[in-house]
């Protein structure tokens, strides 16, 4: 697995009183082609109309950074597809797209960007600010209604480096309320520094949420347009270990709990009769919590240096369903899988440790049929946790 | 003074799903003064699915170091009761 991880993220929240955005978020990852692409668009209004308008942009964009296509000729092919506005008789949104390649995550991230009347992306370097100054490119457009002009910069980004990407709901906010002109880019660009000298190391999700609600804020709590922001952020990734299921052979339990020991991040232990083993061999006591009840998975437990221990198979199905269907977090009772999902959601990449013995008392014809084969489920959790949340994995039978 | 009962409730796989789970709400059924000389915690496994030589199935209780099989509210309630007042004749 890579030692560096880029940790792409958005925030929201809506113009008040809209269902709908306007402001358009989308990233693709192609692990195969070592590309990633993540694109903000902003349609001309607000509601249904702007989010036509944005999702289109955001989508063309998409599609056609993966081709082969030259950047400037996406952007007019985008432009001249648009949908013309009735009342105003023009096509119209903005857009960044920023395109991130990379040989080796460890050596080089390269990203080409380009920006379109969007406010100027702000580039980090570790917690200090960056000035970026990119090429200009005229579109030259026959339709066009005004004179368009690209912004391009190619640079490349190295751990600890962040690229902050918004729409004008952001710059724009507390316009006429709280200040006259706006909290504008230079007022962003200070927060952004404040939040970084207090924790350097906060992750895309937790920055742009405090970005955005910044900017509600400025607005009074209620949205003046829609309020977008993403962050781009190369980090070390957050890793967690799964332990499940004892080993084929008796010999290799110490095997196991050297690994287990040995392990830099989380770790969740899953699996009675895997904790009593490394319980044995690490001298760590089980203390199983018994103040939540629920009727569907056991109460999980607690182990020194380990962060969570939980019961087999049965947790491992519900969290298998629960990362299949993407329920949110906050819809699960407060028990051993909402411990899971949790934890697990938090990190950017799991190691799956898997004990091959089959398990006799499962054999048991009255036990439910969902209690499936260990290895099935661990596929199945490391296909959802792949495709439904980007995360990377990997996996060792003992 | 009154010699406590310890009680460890297996909430391995096995046990849980045959019954093991309805065991887990012991506020309700246990009489609340015996259960207040009561010891109760979690087991990961007792291991009693494999290894346990009589005739009784999951789920599993052991009651001061002492397995007891196809364990249900009310034989638990009784059990305890029985256990309690014969350690503090």
């Amino acid at each position: 697995m890579n030692d560096v991880f880029i940790d792409i993220d958005y925030c929201q929240i809506y113009k008040y009183g809209q269902k709908i955005g306007g402001d358009v978020f989308l990233q693709k990852r192609n692990p195969e082609r070592n590309q990633i692409v993540a694109v903000l668009s902003d349609g001309l209004g607000s509601g249904v109309k702007a989010n036509v308008l944005a999702s289109l942009t955001a989508n063309m964009a998409k599609k056609l950074s993966f081709s082969p296509m030259d950047l400037k000729h996406s952007a007019k092919i985008i432009m001249d597809t648009l949908p013309v506005c009735k009342e105003r008789k023009i096509s119209y949104s903005t857009f960044s797209i920023a395109d991130i390649r990379y040989n080796n995550l460890n050596s080089d991230i390269s990203v080409n960007f380009l920006e379109y009347d969007n406010p100027k992306a702000l580039y980090f370097k570790n917690d200090k600010s960056e000035y970026w100054n990119g090429e200009k490119i005229i579109l030259d457009r026959k339709k066009a209604f005004k004179e368009e002009e690209i912004l391009h910069n190619q640079f490349s980004l190295k751990e600890g480096d962040r690229l902050i990407i918004f729409s004008d709901g952001v710059t724009q906010s507390g316009l006429g309320t709280s200040s006259p002109l706006g909290w504008r880019l230079q007022g962003v660009n200070k927060f952004v520094e404040k939040v970084l000298n207090q924790d350097s190391f906060i992750s895309s999700r937790d920055l742009t949420k405090k970005i955005v609600h910044k900017a509600l804020n400025l607005d009074g709590l209620a949205s003046k347009d829609d309020i977008t922001c993403c962050c781009i952020y190369v980090r070390k990734p957050r890793r967690t270990l799964i332990v499940t299921g004892p080993p084929f052979l008796k010999e290799s339990d110490e095997v196991m709990c050297d690994k287990v020991k040995a392990f830099q991040g989380k770790k969740i232990i899953s699996g009675g009769t895997t904790a009593q083993i490394v319980s044995r061999i690490l001298r760590k006591k089980i203390e199983v919590n018994l103040s939540s009840w629920s009727k569907d998975v056991p109460p999980f437990s607690t182990m020194d240096t380990m962060d969570l221990v939980t019961e087999g198979m049965l947790t491992l199905t519900k969290v298998v369903n629960v990362l299949e269907n993407k329920t949110a977090i906050y819809e699960l009772n407060n028990d051993a899988v909402k411990k899971y999902i949790e934890l697990i959601l938090d990190s950017d990449q799991v190691h799956f440790l898997v004990g091959t013995k089959i398990n006799e008392a499962h054999q048991d014809p009255s036990i439910p049929l969902e209690i499936g084969i260990r290895r099935t489920l661990i596929e199945r959790l490391r296909k959802a946790l792949e495709d439904n949340y980007l995360k990377e994995t990997s996996i060792e039978y003992i | 003074m009154s010699k406590r009962v310890a009680i460890k409730i297996c909430v391995g796989t096995s046990c849980f799903v045959q019954g093991g789970a309805d065991l887990l709400l012991y506020n309700e059924f246990i009489n609340p003064e015996i259960l207040d000389k009561c010891d109760i915690e979690g087991i990961s496994c007792i291991n009693a699915c494999k290894n346990y030589k009589g005739k009784e199935g999951a789920p599993f209780v052991m009651i001061n170091e002492v397995v007891y099989g196809d364990m249900t509210p009310e034989k638990l309630s009784k059990l305890v009761t029985e256990v309690y007042y014969a350690r503090n004749k």
